[in-house]
């Protein structure tokens, strides 16, 4: 019995030492296991060139992504908007109170940066796939593309701030040692990339590509090229950038200038580039969108009831309204500007706007009533950007968030065709259109009257009243031009932003 | 008076005596049981018993409360006389120590041990809450939503990164947290506080090691029922006054803005006005008062059998706990049944098997974070409901966009149209062989510990129309599942030659925690969702209703395998040395070793020849150093890697892939490398006990963020390194007057300095939110406050004036009477950036807790207090202010504005609060956080050996408990309990009063 109980003992110890024994180093392989759920680029399959046009996609989703703040920071500055609302950065920037230490100016540097950088990664992937690839003339418009976004955005990097750091290439480090490189040299470094790129680039209009339609074009490096040459007053690039732009014919105005900015325009012939939003059809599920919210209204009665509002922050300046009425402008300022009852009361206190044109209403032609109507107040706005408004009743039925399946126009042919005249009254030359034709396509599709002997003054009033709300092209264009005097507050210090905080610890270069 | 007779008519009769070891006094009501029946008395008034037993040869078990039980063969006396002795902390008591088991006075390292009847005394559903204020190093931050637990951290914070919360092993299962165990399972916590104590966990172990042993039967113990719980009310205490109608509109109306004073007229308009007072508002609407409900309960209830023969033992038990939360109208509850059955049995005289399961399964209904969001902030000036809001539908709530504010703020949209619901199941399991090689020198255990858990979280909200904006339903389902399992093998050789006796052990463990994650969002949900079709909460058109880019999955895959080794060696009770040893290696950073020593010595200097102090029973010298990982720290991808997105293209959706270069990379192992040193002293017949420990513990290659320029990237590195240290103490006393009363009391403090000691360079690493800056700087605490210090107001323009500030400054903030003096740290006449200093941490410097205990016959009272101090809290409930003007504000606030020279020197006025100069992070939002509370007070008559209908009673106890009757503290919000300082929604803490009884069969 003892020696049974001891031999069984013997078994069974001895098997669970064994075990022990081989278990244990097999075990330690599990150490090998790699992370859940993450690509890592040392596992990425170079030939498969399908996953080379996600990157590149994912370039675009870069591009269309746009955090809030940007716009705002960017087009504030102008005598066409206030901004309205609580955001202090905001309301200090438009009355030229910099501060460093405001959040926006640090995070639109960081929005901005960040899209380069990554950009620059998608460029470095993009030439490994191209190694593989039968075809490297696909990877290398990928990359002029992307080029071009990043010449956009280094545009409105330096507007910003004037001399910044030039990346080129996805490692921020590299910039620790490196110069901050004055205002004219970036316009200049850009113009010279767009040159470098644009024999890659697709030649048709973005809205008839085949691919990626509403996509980069080689006219959107001539738009971004005219853009860096305006800036640097190099008035005959401008000119031979936007002839060659004119003379494609690839580009017409949008017959009705209200529909532009709504649905009916999304990936019109008039849009060089544009960011692009949709629901995909559908009152539920997926969606992608900016945040119109930001310039939607306090209170509105839509005509599609349930659709929101939104925070009243962009409000259109009453200099601009009078000067729009001045002039006679009628689809324009229906475009630009949506009237709550206030603000038309407002408008009519002041001396010679007692009477107003019939299309000056708190009701938009789609029937979406702009503020209160029961007497109370509108605490904030009392006009909003309409070039940001999308009717409640052309939104998808079963959508409510304001703006929702709204595209956000970036470029458009109109200011092709301004600052084409813009350089010719400066001084260059061009054979494919006048200064005269150029302004008055854009007036004639804005119901007026055709002008002749075309000056400096007429063009930026022409900007003025065709650009509002749009991308600060107002300020640029009196700061361009040293009209100043229209800014209020306004000091020649004042052109560029400080460098941010935080960017100014790290980059010791950008306090010299 | 007393008799037993009833079960046996014939068999053998002993009597006798029951004192107290030391005193001599008679024991009243102690029992005495012949063992393995049901057979047994208690003792009279004198301490007299008799008894009959079976036969002569039984064994009778003497036991009394609060002190040790003694088994006594009969041996055929007929007269045993017994002495029974106290049970205090005894120095012989055996203490988990990780793999095995020390006795108390062989400890080297700081190891504090909280027992069942201490966790059973706070009505808490989470075991963690009982140790608040009672192990001196141990911050317990509570929390008042129903079933969530305390933030815990133990000496301090010594991560940059991911979680400082402690490793919990139940049972011998790692776990992150132990909310789901029921309190009255737990036969004891013990917190390893040092690294000496905590290395054997190695790589788990640097946030502390909390031990917990779930209760057992005994061998040879006789089968007992035992039934414990309590029911009671929970109130929200120190609710805080918000302001009134009148103070809220004459505050509004001193801002002189427009905008504000046109939300005042649109109330009158909408509401009328007060009859009262007719220039103001008619609706004075008390926004805590509509949402909290007065009383909310709470119960529990668990039933325990236990018990055991010579070669088993076992407990079984079942639990069921409901807490109710404190909102009107919303679910929120918390409901949890917890089963345990645990077993030992020694199958032959050489191995033992066992195993335990522990099952929970848990439904918490949460009260959304918006709803005290917009409690506080609602103005006071709209009523709850209002019937000329007729688009509101279903239910027509007033909406402040009506009269012009831009968020609608009603509380009640929150509470009307949404539940969210977790339901938790939790499944621990162990299960052990242990082997005798040579018997009582070598052994050999091996073990499959299991920890299952499944998270199933659904919140939805209901479709509804605000009035202004019609919102569609929308639905969000996630489910968690986790599969934690590790494998121990270890082998304990013990030895004893003379005076030296050692015990070695080694051990080769595999643990794998993997874990999956499902996720789903969507909107416009088929079936309008409301409280009345829950059955219809689900995506009925998936196609329509998900959406894609906000839903998913993820997962992950922790590795870790181990080699561990200890010994422990003493020389004749005198001299100690500890040492252990932990190999471990995981995937989850790059460097995939590490090795973890640990090393303590003690010395007893009380059994020295030499030593002959009177009153010093036992003094004890220690030190110990050790090396701890931190596998805490969230895992590094180590190499660059792609991320996937969608975008739209021509109203097509399509799927973009973003290259991501920037990447944490973690070379090294975040070590935590400790120096304790400590005595441990029994003095005065043991009635004094003290424990002192001073530690340094270090953090090195700390996982730091490093900021990148230009790019919006966190990339980490080990580059950081952190410093906590203190000194922790504890005295306990214990004593009786006499035979019928006993006291005794305690105290426990710690202090704690928190420093950042390197950054990679960095001189400072930003943390919180631009606008409430807390930054980590070198050489102060981690993520402290950084802001402003505020002067004072400037109480008339002279001031301004004189006070240095640049008069461009003065002119471009345009500065006046009421708004805040900051200190131009520089001097430079700018107040800016620069002017920016450190404001306080959160991490409290002193905290401190005390008990006191009496008996007296069958009452025992006792009381805890605890508090603590040197921390401060970010109230950005005032600083909500800066996103929107607006809310509400607080009594205190409103009623003490500035509204002329000298009449505040602390708060701005009302137009000041508006400026975007004073609304810079400051003291002004950084408020003292010390508190001191009474914690529980409990006062328990304890029936034994009663009497009804001729038939003995069990033994029973009951209870009343008052938990957190009082708590004192100056912070401007009603709970100075803020786990990370920031005061933005917090749940009110209650009050909560109990009856209790617990009763033995």
């Amino acid at each position: 019995m003892t020696n049974f109980m001891k031999s069984n003992k013997f078994f069974l110890i001895t098997a669970l030492m064994a075990a022990v024994i081989f278990i244990a180093p097999s075990c330690d392989s599990i150490l090998d296991d790699p992370r859940e759920n993450l690509i890592v680029e040392s596992g990425v399959d170079y030939t498969n060139m399908n996953l080379m046009r996600d990157v590149y996609q994912g370039a675009y989703y870069s591009l269309y992504n746009l955090q809030w703040e940007t716009f705002p920071l960017i087009s504030v500055r102008g005598d066409d908007v206030n901004a309205e609302g609580d955001q202090e950065p905001l309301l200090e920037t438009e009355a030229f109170r910099y501060d460093r230490s405001f959040w926006m100016y640090n995070s639109v540097w960081l929005n901005l940066y960040s899209d380069i950088i990554n950009w620059y990664a998608a460029i470095e992937e993009i030439n490994k796939f191209k190694a593989n690839s039968n075809n490297p003339a696909q990877a290398n418009q990928y990359i002029a593309e992307i080029k071009v976004m990043i010449g956009y955005e280094m545009l409105q990097l330096s507007r910003l701030w004037g001399g910044v750091l030039i990346p080129e290439s996805s490692q921020p480090n590299e910039l620790y040692d490196s110069d901050v490189v004055p205002f004219e040299e970036v316009m200049q470094y850009i113009s010279d990339m767009m040159d470098e790129v644009m024999p890659a680039l697709q030649t048709v209009a973005p809205g008839q590509r085949d691919q990626l339609p509403g996509g980069v074009t080689v006219h959107t490096a001539l738009a971004v090229k005219a853009m860096a040459n305006l800036e640097l007053k190099n008035w005959q690039e401008v000119a031979d950038a936007t002839s060659e732009i004119i003379g494609s014919g690839a580009f017409t105005l949008y017959g009705d200038y209200y529909e532009l900015f709504k649905t009916p325009g999304k990936l019109s012939s008039e849009n060089i580039l544009e960011l692009q939003y949709s629901d995909f059809g559908q009152g539920t599920g997926e969606g992608v969108r900016y945040l119109h919210a930001f310039f939607g209204p306090n209170n509105w009665t839509p005509e599609v009831e349930g659709v929101g509002g939104g925070w009243g922050f962009w409000e259109p300046s009453m200099k601009y309204i009078k000067f729009m009425l001045d002039r006679g402008e009628t689809v324009r300022l229906e475009t630009s500007v949506l009237f709550t009852n206030e603000g038309i009361d407002s408008l009519q206190a002041q001396p010679g706007y007692e009477t107003l044109p019939a299309f000056i209403s708190n009701t938009t032609r789609d029937n979406d009533v702009w503020g209160t109507t029961d007497g109370s107040a509108n605490p904030r706005s009392i006009f909003s950007s309409g070039k940001h408004y999308l009717p409640s009743n052309q939104m998808i039925a079963g959508r409510t968030t304001y703006g929702s399946n709204k595209n956000f126009i970036c470029i458009r042919y109109s200011e092709i065709l301004l600052i084409h005249a813009e350089a010719l009254v400066s001084g260059a030359t061009s054979s494919v259109m006048t200064a005269n034709a150029a302004v008055n396509e854009v007036r004639s599709r804005a119901g007026l009257n055709n002008l002749s002997g075309v000056s400096l003054d007429v063009v930026l009033d022409e900007k003025y009243a065709e650009f509002a709300m749009e991308w600060g092209i107002r300020f640029y264009d009196l700061v361009r031009h040293g009209r100043t005097s229209e800014l209020n507050g306004y000091s020649e210090e004042d052109r560029f932003l400080p460098y941010p905080l935080e960017q100014l610890d790290l980059l010791p270069q950008l306090g010299q | 008076m007393l008799s037993a007779s009833w079960v046996y008519a014939q068999g053998v009769s002993v009597s006798g005596t029951l004192t107290d070891a030391e005193t001599g006094e008679a024991l009243i009501g102690a029992t005495i049981v012949e063992k393995g029946t049901t057979n047994g008395t208690v003792t009279d008034i004198d301490g007299n018993y008799q008894v009959k037993v079976s036969n002569a040869d039984a064994v009778l078990v003497f036991s009394y409360v609060g002190y040790r039980s003694e088994e006594v063969p009969i041996n055929n006396r007929t007269s045993i006389d017994v002495s029974l002795e106290v049970d205090v902390e005894s120095l012989d008591e055996v203490v988990v120590v990780g793999y095995g088991t020390q006795q108390k006075k062989d400890l080297t390292s700081s190891i504090t041990t909280i027992k069942s009847e201490e966790i059973t005394k706070t009505p808490s559903t989470t075991p963690m809450q009982a140790l608040q204020g009672k192990v001196p190093g141990v911050q317990v931050v509570s929390s008042g939503a129903p079933g969530s637990g305390p933030t815990v951290r133990v000496r301090g914070i010594g991560t940059l990164q991911g979680e400082s919360s402690p490793l919990y092993v139940v049972d011998g299962v790692f776990l992150n947290d132990i909310d789901f165990l029921n309190p009255a399972d737990i036969e004891s916590i013990s917190v390893l506080k040092d690294a000496s104590a905590a290395a054997i966990y190695g790589v788990q172990a640097a946030n502390g090691v909390i031990l917990i042993q779930t209760k057992n039967g005994s061998y040879g113990q006789e089968s007992t029922f035992t039934y414990d719980g309590y029911w009671g009310v929970q109130r929200a205490q120190n609710v805080l006054e918000m302001a009134n109608t009148e103070q809220f509109v004459g505050y509004a109306l001193a801002t002189e803005s427009s905008a504000d004073e046109s939300f005042i007229n649109n109330a009158f308009q909408r509401y009328g006005r007060s009859r009262t007072n007719t220039s103001l508002p008619a609706v004075d609407t008390d926004w805590y008062d509509e949402v909290l409900r007065p009383v909310a309960p709470i119960q529990s209830h668990t039933i325990t059998a236990s018990g055991g023969s010579v070669g088993s033992r076992y407990s079984v038990s079942a639990g069921y706990i409901n807490q109710e939360g404190m909102v009107k109208e919303v679910p929120n509850s918390y409901e949890r049944f917890n089963f345990r059955t645990k077993l030992d049995v020694n199958i032959k005289d050489w191995i033992d098997i066992g195993g335990n399961l522990n099952v929970s399964r848990s439904e918490q209904h949460v009260a959304s974070n918006s709803i005290w969001f917009n409690t506080y902030f609602s103005v006071p000036i709209i009523p709850v409901y209002d019937q000329t809001n007729t688009n509101a539908s279903p239910v027509q709530l007033a909406n402040a966009q009506n009269i012009g504010y831009r968020g609608r703020q009603n509380p009640y949209f929150n509470m009307l149209y949404s539940d969210d619901q977790n339901l938790q199941s939790r499944l621990l399991g162990n299960f052990y062989a242990d082997i005798e090689l040579i018997p009582n020198k070598l052994s050999f255990k091996t073990s499959y510990n299991y920890n299952y858990s499944s998270l199933n979280t659904r919140n939805v909200n209901f479709e509804f129309n605000d009035g202004v904006r019609f919102n569609e339903s929308n639905l969000y389902k996630a489910n968690s599942t986790s599969f934690d399992q590790i494998i121990n093998n270890i082998l304990t050789y013990n030895e004893s030659i003379g005076q030296h006796s050692f015990t070695l052990m080694a051990g080769y463990l595999v643990n794998t925690q993997k874990s999956d994650r499902i996720y789903l969002r969507g909107d416009s949900i088929y079936t309008n969702p409301t409280f009345d079709n829950e059955e219809l909460w689900y995506f009925t058109n998936p196609e329509e209703e998900i959406n894609t880019s906000s839903s998913g999955d993820g997962g992950s895959n922790f590795n870790v395998t181990s080699y561990i080794g200890r010994v422990a060696y003493n020389y004749a009770d005198r001299y100690l040395v500890y040492g252990t040893v932990r190999r471990d290696g995981t995937n989850k950073f790059q460097e995939k070793w590490g090795l973890f020593p640990t090393v303590g010595v003690g010395w007893v200097i009380s059994e020295e020849s030499f030593f002959d102090f009177v009153g010093v029973d036992f003094l004890k010298l220690r030190g110990s150093w050790g090396k701890l990982g931190n596998a805490a720290v969230p895992a590094a991808d180590g190499e660059p890697s792609y991320q996937t997105q969608i975008l739209a293209v021509d109203d097509q959706l399509e799927s973009g892939v973003v290259p991501i270069k920037q990447f944490d990379y973690l070379g090294q192992w975040e070590t935590t490398v400790e120096t304790n040193i400590g005595i441990t002293a029994n003095l005065f017949q043991s009635r004094l006990s003290v424990d002192a420990d001073y530690y340094i513990r270090d953090t090195e290659n700390a996982a730091v963020t490093i900021i990148l320029p230009l790019v919006r990237a966190n990339v980490r590195r080990n580059l950081g390194s952190i410093r906590n240290q203190g000194l922790e103490m504890s005295l306990n006393w214990s004593d009786e007057i006499n035979n019928n009363i006993r006291y005794n009391a305690g105290l426990n403090f710690a202090t704690l300095k928190n420093e950042v000691t390197d950054l990679g360079g960095q001189q400072y690493l930003n943390a919180g939110s631009a606008e409430f800056r807390q930054r980590s700087i070198l050489g102060q605490p981690i993520r402290a406050f950084y802001g402003y210090e505020v002067e004072g107001v400037f109480q008339t323009p002279e001031e301004i004036t004189s006070s240095g500030l640049d008069a461009d400054f003065v002119a471009d903030q345009s500065l006046e009477p009421g708004d805040f003096k900051y200190k131009d740290q520089n001097g430079d006449g700018i107040i800016d950036d620069l002017d920016r200093v450190v404001l306080g941490s959160y991490l409290p410097k002193f905290t401190y807790g005390f008990n006191l205990g009496a008996s007296y016959k069958q009452f025992d009272l006792s009381a805890n207090f605890q508090g603590q101090n040197g921390h401060k809290i970010l109230n950005r409930k005032r600083g909500e202010i800066i996103f929107t003007t607006d809310a509400n504000l607080d009594a205190e606030l409103v009623n003490n504005l500035w509204d002329g020279p000298g009449s505040s020197n602390k708060y701005p006025s009302a137009a000041g609060l508006r400026k975007g100069y004073n609304q810079a992070m400051s003291d002004y939002y950084v408020e003292e956080g010390s508190y001191f509370r009474i914690q529980n007070v409990r006062l328990s008559y304890n029936i034994r050996g009663g009497e009804l209908m001729g038939r003995p009673l069990p033994s029973m106890r009951i209870t009343f408990t008052a938990e957190r009757p009082l708590t004192v503290f100056n912070y401007n919000g009603f709970n100075p309990e803020v786990s990370d300082g920031i005061d933005r929604q917090t749940y009110p803490i209650p009050a909560v009063y109990t009856i209790g009884v617990n009763l033995k069969l």
